[in-house]
């Protein structure tokens, strides 16, 4: 993964001591409250309802065991012993102390960390596949690209203050597992027709209060170009984005209101000024960063294993872990193991300090040192040996960390929610316990396959409802926490905005409501269709039936 | 208001910028004065017709093309920053400077320690900053990043070109 040199430490540490700087001036008084809250925004600092949240960043989801030692020190130290996973692989913090972050932010930096515009309305964390440089499917590894997008837009003066947040996923090949579709900026790394890799670019995605399916601008982009591409895109939407209202703020507004044909002229016009500027890629430089992110010294004879087979036929509950909860890893011999951070009644996403140390030391053991979050808050090892796995397992297990629920309905991404999210309308956690507790048989949620749930306490969308197989939304009605259900989301290449199918359902009753949802699914299901498959071939109006019956 | 140019504290800054009541009444007062470009499209013949230098100031909600079409008939560009949040000031300032800008680009309203440096950085040489915002500390604000990736109006290479 990329190693810091010392332009890269050196701004990190400067940033540390301008924020103690910051916080030091607010708390004398000599800088206003509400210019204080914009600067600890692009730091990653809130205020929640009961204490300060620090949103520290996993730039795209990379981090070596030392530096989650640190963020479980951080745990402990200032914390209260765990942290949270969020669906843009960052990590967040519940109650540290506003007095103390600039010395959580200086322990960070000594490990190549920061919080740096993990909030406010600027350019924030790049995300891409949690399987990138692994998986076989991918055209090239789009890590060095997220790399060197976090350089470009870390501090950039220019957009510090852009009329709202704004968010750049890549995916390494047509099988998307970065939700690029649902982004401010998707890029989609693409091989043209005469076998030049480059960047497919869609702007103009987003969730929130007005989800929308990203736009294609450009079909081929060359490496070299990336940068002033992004820069020619921002700019505009700098300009011209609406400062009005911070509910049509998003680039996806504009976008919309231009027309994309009609932004797309802006954009190459804007291009046309700076593509043979100094902001144009260096072979040399793309090809430093790549060094960064080339593989593993892989064993040869990991292939030759036989000992999985032996224990995948003779032990059950491991062979539906390894099933459910690893992946094929392009290199013979290897999987890439999904870390659940989704256990039976535990916050979807939370991991303890212990939980973090342990697999910290089993990063080290088995998967060279390293650790990706997933934009769905699950952990991943990426690099095991197959002979490897039986014991990472036990031990994975030991720690409650193995619950093999990998893209099952229990699989749930989840925000805070109303426990904890000042901007909530609803809570979130004693819904997934109750989806837990109903649905706890694994064989059922195995029969079901490949189900995405995803639950937001409002209307901002943290955890991606929309696009969700399965999404269900926290809504206030007089003081009452309500729960309305969308079906038919999808964040892949086929992404697809779910539907409402009816009025919110009560708090107690969302999980006897996905009852009724699945055992329409169950008998109209062809053979082993999946369930957003079905969703889409016979519409809502059966399930919409099944849930808004009347009773008898 | 104190002002840096080039940051540092100038006190002889011949600049006036006209307040809207004598706008109103089309009383200008004598000298070199600073319009909202509006005001300046309107009164364009009176105002080059009067003793003084005129400069306009442009706010993120101004049609700037024209202006950016022959920039250097104006000695000064003010622009307004009406709030913290708005970061328009930040791009008109750099499209100025590639239209070749070679006047003052000063920034006016809302200026305070903690943009100082990215003003800059993105082309702005004189900052206008609010009495109740000043401190001899904002002087701090040009230091407090000795590195940087990206390239700007300062310096047009970024980190991977120096």
């Amino acid at each position: 993964m990329y190693q810091y040199n010392q332009v890269d430490q050196q701004l990190v540490n400067e940033r540390v001591a301008s924020f103690r700087d910051q916080t030091r001036r607010f708390l004398a008084g000599d800088l206003p409250e509400d210019e204080f809250l914009a600067l600890r925004l692009m730091n990653g600092l809130y205020v929640q309802r009961h204490a300060p949240m620090l949103r520290v960043a996993v730039p795209y989801g990379m981090m070596s065991s030392q530096q989650m030692r640190t963020l479980a020190h951080v745990a402990r130290k200032w914390d209260r012993g765990y942290g949270h996973f969020t669906t843009r692989t960052n990590i967040q913090f519940n109650w540290p102390k506003l007095e103390d972050v600039p010395d959580i932010l200086e322990e960070l930096a000594k490990v190549q960390m920061h919080a740096i515009q993990t909030s406010g309305n600027c350019i924030r964390n790049t995300t891409t596949d949690q399987f990138a440089g692994v998986i076989a499917d991918e055209i090239e590894d789009p890590r060095p690209y997220c790399e060197i997008i976090r350089q470009w837009s870390s501090l950039h003066p220019e957009f510090a203050y852009l009329p709202r947040k704004f968010k750049i996923a890549i995916s390494g090949g047509p099988t998307d597992r970065a939700a690029s579709q649902v982004h401010d900026i998707g890029l989609h790394i693409v091989k043209n027709d005469e076998g030049e890799v480059g960047f497919e670019v869609l702007v103009g995605g987003g969730l929130g209060r007005t989800p929308v399916i990203g736009k294609q601008i450009r079909p081929f982009l060359q490496k070299k170009d990336l940068l002033s591409y992004l820069e020619a895109i921002i700019r505009v939407y700098n300009l011209k984005g609406r400062r009005d209202n911070k509910y049509k703020a998003r680039i996806k507004i504009l976008v919309n209101a231009l027309g994309v044909d009609t932004f797309r002229e802006l954009v190459e016009a804007e291009w046309e000024q700076i593509k043979d500027s100094d902001l144009q890629l260096t072979n040399a430089e793309i090809k430093r960063v790549q060094g960064f992110f080339t593989p593993f010294d892989y064993e040869a004879d990991a292939a030759n294993d036989t000992s999985l087979d032996a224990k995948l036929a003779e032990d059950e509950t491991f062979a539906h872990w390894f099933r459910q909860n690893t992946v094929e890893h392009k290199v013979p011999g290897y999987r890439a193991v999904i870390v659940s951070l989704k256990a039976h009644l535990v916050p979807k996403g939370d991991i303890t300090h212990q939980q973090m140390d342990l697999v910290a030391d089993l990063a080290d053991k088995y998967s060279f040192g390293e650790i990706r979050s997933t934009h769905n808050q699950n952990l991943v090892l990426a690099d095991v040996r197959k002979q490897d796995l039986y014991e990472l397992w036990q031990i994975l297990s030991d720690a409650n960390l193995a619950r093999a629920n990998i893209n099952t309905l229990t699989d749930m991404t989840v925000c805070p929610g109303g426990d904890f999210c000042a901007l909530a309308n609803a809570k979130t956690l004693g819904v997934a316990d109750q989806i837990d507790a109903k649905f706890e048989d694994l064989d059922y949620l195995y029969d079901l396959g490949e189900i995405k749930l995803n639950m937001s306490g409002c209307i901002n969308a943290c955890s991606h409802h929309h696009v969700g197989h399965i999404g269900i939304l926290g809504v206030d009605k007089k003081g009452e926490d309500w729960y309305q259900i969308t079906l038919g989301g999808s964040d892949g290449e086929d992404a697809s905005l779910g539907k409402v199918i009816g009025k919110a359902v009560a708090a107690d009753e969302v999980a006897d409501t996905l009852e009724k949802v699945l055992s329409v699914f169950v008998e109209q299901r062809i053979e082993d269709e999946r369930f957003i498959d079905c969703v889409r071939r016979i519409g809502l109006t059966p399930f919409k039936e099944k849930v808004y019956a009347p009773a008898h | 208001m104190p002002l840096l140019i080039n940051r540092e504290l100038v006190d002889n800054d011949s600049w006036q910028l006209v307040d809207a009541e004598a706008l109103e009444s089309n009383t200008l007062p004598a000298g070199d004065i600073i319009v909202p470009l509006a005001y300046y499209q309107e009164h364009e013949a009176a105002l080059n017709g009067r003793d003084g230098q005129v400069a306009i100031q442009v706010t993120g909600d101004d049609e700037i093309d024209g202006v950016l079409e022959n920039p250097n008939q104006f000695p000064l560009i003010a622009i307004f920053i009406p709030a913290l949040r708005d970061g328009r000031c930040f791009s008109i300032a750099r499209l100025l400077k590639r239209a070749g800008f070679n006047g003052q680009i000063r920034a006016v309203g809302d200026v305070s320690h903690d943009r100082l440096d990215f003003l800059t950085r993105c082309g702005f040489d004189a900052l206008d900053i609010p009495a109740d915002r000043f401190s001899d500390e904002v002087f701090n604000a040009f230091s407090e990043f000795s590195v940087r990736y990206q390239g700007a109006e300062d310096d047009s290479r970024p980190v991977y070109r120096q």
